[in-house]
């Protein structure tokens, strides 16, 4: 069975597919989770917390996120188009989301040079 | 703080497994370096292009000292800010924090409710109202409204002191930066509400403001269409606080009295935020009478 990604306060759980994170944001000591059924859900751990748990828990399974600076955390199959000199990133499945989302352009730079392989 | 120093905004990392990977600034350290020691050897032999080559690849790469941008995230998805409510559930107040250009920002987003202007003290006990805060200024001489305003189809001041213009007609709302509004005109005769204040963004530009002091910034916007109040966690001019609004996506927003005007604000959960100093025309100071408020009640 596919590894899951748990994410657990003293109150509550998440507990999500791999496959079904499409970014992850960072909002102060808050993160902010899209899911790829357009949910979005608000987590009480800031990024790198939740960074150093796809670490931990997906092990390989989690090769496919990327940490993007200090604020994003990207599924990276679902990038779709970026655009450096706009600063923007489009991660989609091209069926039934399209999120846009904004990173420095060295940032851009370089994921582009990642998926150029 | 670990999260900080663990990575910064211009760099990548991969997750999952490859915890070990070298930042990419070392790489480029590395590379520089095993690159100047090539160099040296094809410096020797090719002695014609000796300084020429040397001196241009001794420069620092320049994007690596290129300015970071702060990432944003736009939620084009739904093109809105706020998340979708049944009509059927009373009114409230949606309220997010976010943080644009280190300004900490409070959103108000209304839920089944309707916008009004009110003048005079607020009652608290009102339970049908979710928002209120001050709108349009006072004048210090006369104590008369500054700029036009209509209250309820009648206008109770005239003139153009501030560009800025938010009405409420009919159920629709408008914030918009225009000298002259037919706006006005139609709430007088619909029955509706317009006021005046300092405009901050038109169209999604920038509006400059002679104000230049530092305070608690408050503001109704208009992003494509979905209307919500801000406020500033921390003072700032002007000139940042309608750049931060730019920066979330803004089209048209207009200034609300800021600094320690009073107002609140009622979540779903039917908890109450107050902002501002409730006690501060108390005492020495007595609160115009002209003092004026944008209300959201319930539908």
């Amino acid at each position: 069975m596919k590894r899951h990604l748990v994410i657990s306060t003293s109150i509550e759980l998440v507990r999500i597919a791999p496959d079904k994170i499409v970014y992850i944001a960072s909002d102060g000591n808050y993160s902010t989770l899209m899911q790829a059924d357009n949910e979005v859900r608000m987590l009480s751990h800031q990024l790198g917390e939740i960074a150093r748990m796809i670490d931990n828990q997906l092990g390989k399974d989690g090769e496919n996120f990327m940490r993007l600076g200090r604020s994003l955390i990207i599924n990276s199959s679902y990038v779709y188009y970026i655009n450096i000199p706009q600063q923007k990133l489009i991660l989609s499945d091209a069926t039934s989301f399209s999120h846009t989302v904004s990173a420095s352009k060295e940032v851009l730079k370089q994921l582009k040079e990642q998926l150029e392989g | 703080m670990q999260e900080i120093d663990d990575i910064r905004d211009d760099e990548i990392r991969i997750l999952g497994g490859r915890k070990s990977r070298l930042p990419r600034s070392m790489w480029v350290i590395i590379l520089s370096i095993l690159g100047l020691a090539a160099l040296g050897v094809i410096i020797l032999a090719v002695v014609n292009y000796r300084e020429s080559e040397a001196e241009q690849l001794k420069e620092p790469e320049p994007s690596y000292f290129e300015p970071v941008v702060e990432p944003k995230q736009e939620i084009t998805h739904s093109q809105w800010i706020g998340r979708q409510v049944d009509s059927d559930l009373q009114g409230f107040m949606e309220i997010k924090d976010t943080t644009i250009n280190d300004i900490p920002i409070r959103l108000y987003i209304p839920h089944n409710a309707e916008m009004s202007l009110h003048i005079g003290r607020m009652d608290k006990s009102d339970k049908s109202i979710i928002y209120a805060a001050q709108a349009a200024d006072v004048r210090a001489d006369n104590g008369g409204i500054v700029g036009a305003f209509v209250l309820k189809g009648e206008p109770r001041a005239w003139g153009l002191s501030k560009k800025g213009y938010c009405a409420s007609i009919g159920g629709k709302v408008y914030v918009g930066v225009a000298e002259n509004s037919p706006l006005f005109e139609q709430a007088t005769e619909e029955g509706g509400y317009f006021f005046r204040q300092y405009p901050l963004v038109a169209d999604g530009e920038l509006v400059e403001n002679e104000p230049k002091g530092k305070s608690i910034r408050r503001g109704i916007c208009d992003r494509q269409g979905e209307i919500f109040m801000v406020e500033t966690g921390t003072i700032e001019s002007f000139h940042d606080f309608a750049q931060a609004l730019v920066d979330l996506g803004v089209n048209q927003a207009v200034y609300l009295v800021g600094s320690s005007a009073y107002g609140w604000a009622v979540d779903e959960n039917n908890i109450t935020y107050e902002f501002g100093e409730d006690n501060y025309y108390t005492g020495r100071y007595r609160m115009p009478k002209n003092t004026s408020y944008i209300v959201w009640r319930m539908k």
